[in-house]
């Protein structure tokens, strides 16, 4: 790995920042049981990017728009009680998939960039999106900062969380834009559909090791920094898109850390 | 004396056009513990729910001193939440901390303080999911306890609860009609309500209201209870409402 080349500094940092929201947001999208709906927001991209192709528009405008639009439609679709949540994303997560595919093969001439921001490249990113991706670290941190306290208690116990005065509805809304809007930013570096290696593995892994949520939070940035700068490293050395690198490496220390976990003799301690 | 919590001709419901509950009609004071009955699916959440401001209320007014606390079932609470019992009893503090403050000292004194109260001074840094049932009831009272309501709503806090726990939960109930308080206490056992102070029978409607000597009648209970089982007052014989008496 040559760390005078700009384009490894671009993609380290990348990664880096991206460790921020996804240790933060991540932990989050684990404990509320969003890790489906957080790798459906970013596969269900595909038509975006497929017609910000055709139209010449900024991939990740299309992206962000199609990400929110998901994000929306699933809100309703599980306010309206007639669909469990992960039978709703399920259900759009088709859908858009289905749009990308029927526009790429038939209706729109799709070039290669599409390619890359369904898997992911080291070279593809842009200063500009190392920008974004630090703003989105930034907001994260506020949205986490405003809104913990809310997710936690909703989280626990739904029922009551009104009674201890936060405003639960708000609230999930803001966590389900806040992945999408992550999402939108990951799907550079490590692709559309390889956007939950990202989002759910690193904090899942911590998750087996802790039952303190500042740990979970903590570990999980710290673990998502380490593996993305590893990441870099594999994709470089194997001239592999940094998606799967990540995945590779995430989903390996995950199934180390399960085992050992399932082979340690006591309980998480407190 | 004054009325802490008063319904007049309440009646309301999710379902549009169809009341989950209604002609609800009763008045507790401070110092007063108010004994929910009825079966399953009889109202008692949803009552808890239209005081909570939770319910669309069609008809009927309901009066309280500020927001009340509530105390769910323990079973609706997730197990597997990286929360120790001192982090749910916080949870009590949320509504007067600002986002942009960490919870302040004092209220984080004030929830050691109501752990201890429940008996739990040296759980405080359990895990909450690895707490007995009877355990995390006493959280999520002690979690009431730091919101510092007027009145306060238990759904079914005694239920299934080992004996120390039951024992603890019934003598901070003593201490806190003692400060003024007002409890409304849903419970499935009728012989518990008779020594609380009022009782209010549901079955989607109102069926009683009023002291529990006046109102424990089996005539009444069979009305709330329909066929289930239940325990008459003064005595422990198991009375088949609906059936013939043993």
């Amino acid at each position: 790995m040559d760390l005078a080349a700009p384009y490894i500094q671009r993609a380290l940092l990348e990664m880096l920042l991206l460790a921020v929201p996804a240790g933060v947001l991540g932990s989050w999208i684990v404990l509320r049981r969003l890790a489906f709906f957080a790798h459906a927001v970013g596969s269900a991209s595909f038509p975006g990017l497929v017609l910000a192709s055709a139209w010449g528009i900024a991939p990740q405008l299309a992206a962000l728009a199609t990400a929110l639009g998901f994000g929306a439609a699933q809100e309703a679709l599980t306010r309206s009680r007639r669909l469990a949540p992960d039978a709703a994303t399920g259900l759009l997560l088709v859908a858009a998939l289905a749009i990308g595919i029927v526009l790429a093969s038939d209706v729109i001439e799709v070039g290669a960039e599409v390619d890359t921001l369904l898997f992911g490249s080291l070279i593809g990113i842009a200063p500009l999106d190392v920008c974004l991706t630090a703003a989105v670290a930034a907001g994260a941190l506020v949205l986490d900062a405003a809104l913990r306290r809310t997710w936690l208690a909703t989280g626990f116990e739904p029922g009551s969380a009104r009674a201890l005065g936060v405003k639960p509805e708000r609230a999930d809304r803001l966590l389900l834009a806040g992945t999408a809007v992550v999402a939108v930013v990951a799907l550079d570096a490590v692709g559309a559909l390889l956007v939950a290696v990202v989002l759910v593995v690193p904090a899942a892994t911590v998750r087996l090791l802790t039952a303190r949520l500042r740990t979970l939070r903590l570990g999980a940035v710290g673990l998502a920094a380490a593996e993305g700068v590893a990441a870099v490293w594999l994709a470089d050395a194997l001239d592999v898109g940094a998606g799967p690198a990540l995945a590779v490496i995430g989903g390996s220390v995950f199934a180390l850390v399960a085992v050992a976990t399932a082979l340690r003799p006591q309980a998480v301690p407190a | 004396m004054s009325a802490a919590v008063r319904v007049s001709g309440l009646s309301g419901g999710y379902a549009r056009g169809a009341d989950a509950l209604r002609d609800v009609e009763f008045a507790a004071g401070p110092g007063q513990i108010l004994g929910v009955l009825g079966p399953n699916g009889g109202g008692k959440t949803t009552l808890f729910r239209a005081l909570l401001g939770e319910l669309p209320v069609r008809r009927g007014d309901i009066a309280l001193p500020g927001r009340p606390a509530y105390v769910p079932q323990t079973e609706r609470a997730r197990l597997d939440f990286p929360v120790s019992a001192l982090d749910v009893a916080l949870m009590g503090a949320y509504a007067r901390t600002p986002w942009y403050r960490r919870v302040a000292r004092a209220d984080r004194e004030h929830a050691a303080a109501a752990l201890g109260r429940v008996g739990l001074a040296d759980h405080a840094g359990a895990t909450f999911g690895t707490l007995s049932g009877g355990q995390r009831q006493r959280v999520l009272i002690a979690r009431a306890l730091v919101q510092d309501a007027e009145v306060l709503l238990l759904d079914e806090p005694l239920s299934g609860v080992d004996g120390v726990s039951a024992a603890r939960i019934e003598a901070v109930f003593a201490e806190l009609r003692a400060e003024g308080r007002t409890l409304l206490v849903a419970t499935h056992d009728v012989r518990q309500a008779a020594e609380w102070d009022r009782v209010l029978c549901l079955h989607r409607r109102q069926i009683e209201y009023g002291a529990p000597a006046a109102v424990l009648s089996p005539e009444t209970l069979r009305e709330t209870y329909g066929g289930e089982l239940i325990v008459l007052p003064g005595g422990a014989r198991a009375v088949g409402v609906g059936h013939h008496a043993h």
